[in-house]
């Protein structure tokens, strides 16, 4: 039977497709199914294993007081976990998947926004709600749908608190050089800039758009150098944050603020630039000091602690981190106002929902997506990271404004 | 009858009855089949799987018509992908189209813009084709993402586009049979040019260029149009993708794993016939989908963490394609029909042949 080996693999293999489905079709169980995909593999992976950490460390907790309140029943949670490879057409078959045959509950995003605008589609179209941490694009949520929810303050609000910050210093810096990457987040984000500025009585005096991922800008800070601006920002990614301060550096461009949006908050960051790091601002969605009143869950600083005890090694958790975690709080409150585990329920409860926790505050706007949380400025002093803005949840003052290169 | 024959005719018969309920078996997926929990073909995730295999059998047959059948190595062929999606995606989204009436362009804007850089590409050959056709599907989707007018993106940019919802019954069921409506067309166009003189033409010019012009063979109007036909196939795909997907971007539309996906099934199945590409492109989706852990079987392996599945499942995949390029260079469709049989002297044969 040596014979046709393949051919009869084929074949069996489609027959075993054609045969093998149906299950998890038994009673209702009292176990909430949630479920993301996530690129275990490939590009995103170490954007996903961080988002993995912040789900799983609610996952924890919430077994540990024994599930979800429904109803005065508690229901314990899984999460289940599929690898998208980091490809967003791969994400919606799993996001299928997670619906059809895990019957999951409720929907976890996946990371990146690519990805999440496709899975949105997908939960609009099984009617499952989705919340997700990680899309912060708002086109995801300009186009009506119903059942995705994101916990981030949009793209377009990264670097206003900086802004905001900066319209309360003495003397008030007006002059801005934007320098942006080329993707849809980042792109939102300086258009978030430039929307914003005139507002507060600056003006945008040059933009330049680079390719992203680009580590060759001393042409664009030489653009921004040739302006003499009092703030110079950039919306991009950790490795051309680095470029454009070195690039700075040595073209001994001085503004009172360098801003970055991603990047700063990053140990790499002050890793490969020591000392330099320093007076470096940015925009993040948490920071380890916050200090919001959690309505429940645990405190900022126990949540802390406890990643620092399940992940060791890995220092501080990152916003990644923290935002995954409390995409996850925002469906567990939404399942406990609905006490049900009826899908439209939860999503009603979900617009309606109103909380704040150790991330801040978590509410969506009509679209969806939360608003209602404000950015907060970080700045490196000293080589640590500090929360400088809203003066309310600081920790320490900004050190303002950051000394010319020749005087540090 | 021979052993073989035999074989023949219950593989044939086996194929008719996979075939016949792939296509009727979801008919009865509808309210009345799910109230009777009726396995597989009464889900979403199933339709899904499936359609996105069909999008495959499309891509990988219409890459075997210049790759398999001309003996042009086109690496960029997910440009005219990106090109379809974008297409439907342009008018439904900018121009407020129904999806009926966009989806025909799709594949005629691909055809058109594979005739504009065929007639200069198509002269090169070999390595220098391979690279240069590479280079342009990586152009295509970085234009479709920067090229602005005005300061505003002219193809949504790097936020892509959105389409409504296609509001129609049964949308998966829909989707389903108008991806596997395309793979029916590329299947069946295939075997009418290989019977043809257009495609004597073609096989003529893969196996020796100058040759086939001697005999008075246009090999540039004949490349060309092989070219196009892959194009407009590959473009009607990408059309259809656009609507079922909703969402297009320039990460989700000129994926550059396609690329190299499509060309691996066809090598896979057998480059050069009917239905090898369609063939190796249910085989290689089936398997990807398996190691990615979508099917509704799932491996449990010991001594392997459940945190190393995915890793595995890449390096499994890569070890499997490598060994098929080398032990079986006329694809799996060669077992079939009773042409060859897979036995211990066929690998070996096999080897010296893909040997130097």
């Amino acid at each position: 039977m040596k014979k046709h080996i393949l051919a009869l693999l084929a074949v069996a293999g489609l027959v075993t497709l054609a045969c093998g489905s149906g299950s998890n079709q038994g009673a209702q169980g009292s176990t909430i199914v949630l479920g993301a995909p996530l690129g275990l593999t490939g590009s995103l992976t170490k954007e996903s294993a961080l988002t993995k950490q912040g789900y799983d460390l609610w996952l924890d907790w919430i077994n540990k007081q024994g599930g979800i309140n429904v109803n005065g029943t508690k229901h314990p949670v899984t999460i289940k976990y599929y690898d998208d490879t980091s490809n967003a057409n791969q994400s919606a078959v799993l996001m299928q998947k997670l619906i059809t045959e895990d019957k999951a509950n409720f929907l976890l995003g996946p990371y990146g926004s690519a990805a999440t605008a496709t899975d949105a589609a997908i939960a609009e179209q099984n009617q499952i709600p989705m919340v997700e941490a990680n899309g912060a694009a708002q086109s995801i949520f300009n186009q009506g749908y119903k059942y995705t929810f994101g916990v981030l303050s949009p793209a377009n609000k990264y670097l206003q608190g900086v802004l905001d910050m900066a319209a309360t210093l003495n003397p008030k810096p007006t002059k801005i050089a934007m320098l942006s990457a080329d993707d849809n987040f980042s792109l939102e984000v300086a258009q978030g800039v430039n929307d914003y500025a005139t507002g507060l009585g600056m003006q945008v005096v040059v933009y330049k758009k680079y390719k992203n991922g680009a580590t060759a800008l001393t042409a664009e800070v030489q653009a921004a150098k040739a302006v003499n601006p009092d703030i110079v920002l950039n919306s991009g990614h950790l490795a051309e944050a680095i470029a454009i301060h070195k690039a700075a550096k040595e073209q001994k461009l001085n503004a009172k603020i360098f801003a970055y949006s991603v990047g700063p908050s990053t140990p790499d960051f002050i890793k490969s630039l020591g000392k330099d790091a320093d007076y470096v601002y940015d925009g993040s969605q948490w920071t380890p000091q916050v200090k919001y009143k959690s309505q429940f869950y645990l405190s900022v600083s126990d949540y802390v602690a406890a990643y620092k005890a399940k992940y060791p090694g890995e220092g501080d958790p990152d916003y990644h981190v923290a935002e995954s975690t409390a995409a996850c709080l925002a469906l567990q409150r939404a399942i406990e106002k609905a006490n049900s585990l009826d899908a439209k329920k939860v999503r009603d409860a979900l617009a309606a929902l109103d909380v704040t926790t150790f991330y801040g505050r978590i509410k969506f706007d009509s679209r969806g997506i939360n608003t209602f949380k404000p950015m907060v400025v970080e700045q490196i002093q000293g080589g640590e990271h500090h929360t400088v803005f809203p003066s309310d949840v600081a920790d320490k003052q900004p050190m303002y404004p950051t000394p010319s290169w020749d005087q540090r | 009858m021979t052993t073989s024959q035999r074989w023949q005719r219950i593989l044939i018969v086996l194929g008719c009855a996979v075939i016949a309920y792939a296509v009727l078996a979801p008919l009865t997926s509808l309210d009345g089949a799910q109230a009777l929990n009726l396995p597989l073909l009464t889900d979403k995730l199933w339709f899904r799987l499936a359609t996105i295999t069909a999008m495959f059998v499309v891509m990988a047959t219409a890459w075997n018509i210049i790759g398999g059948l001309t003996g042009y190595a086109a690496f960029g062929n997910v440009a005219f992908f990106g090109i379809g999606a974008y297409t439907t995606g342009m008018l439904i989204a900018k121009a407020k189209w129904p999806f009926l009436l966009a989806l025909p362009l799709a594949p005629v804007a691909a055809a058109i813009f594979a005739v504009l850089v065929g007639l200069p590409l198509l002269r090169l050959r070999g390595h220098y084709f391979a690279v240069a056709s590479l280079g342009v599907g990586v152009a295509v989707g970085e234009l479709v993402q920067n090229l602005d007018y005005r300061g505003e993106p002219i193809f949504g940019g790097a936020s892509g586009l959105f389409m409504p919802i296609f509001a129609v019954p049964n949308r998966d069921l829909y989707f389903f049979y108008l991806m596997l409506g395309a793979a029916g067309v590329s299947i069946a166009v295939t075997w009418a040019v290989i019977r043809s003189r257009f495609g004597y033409g073609l096989i003529a010019i893969r196996e020796n260029e100058e040759a086939a012009a001697v005999i008075g063979v246009n090999t540039t109007a004949y490349k060309v149009a092989a070219f196009a036909l892959a194009a407009a196939l590959t473009g009607l795909a990408g059309g259809i993708f656009a609507q079922w997907n909703v969402f297009i971007d320039q990460e989700n539309s000129f994926p550059i794993a396609y690329n190299v996906e499509m060309i691996l099934m066809a090598l896979l199945g057998g480059t050069g016939t009917v239905f090898g590409p369609a063939a190796g492109a249910v085989v290689l989706q089936l398997l990807i989908q398996f190691l990615s852990g979508s099917l509704p079987i799932t491996l449990d392996l010991p001594f392997v963490p459940e945190d190393a599945m995915p890793v595995l499942a890449q390096v499994v995949l890569g070890v499997l394609l490598a060994l098929v390029v080398i032990f079986a260079p006329r694809g799996v469709i060669d077992f079939f029909g009773g042409r060859s049989r897979l036995t211990i002297a066929y690998l070996r044969r096999s080897l010296r042949e893909t040997s130097i």
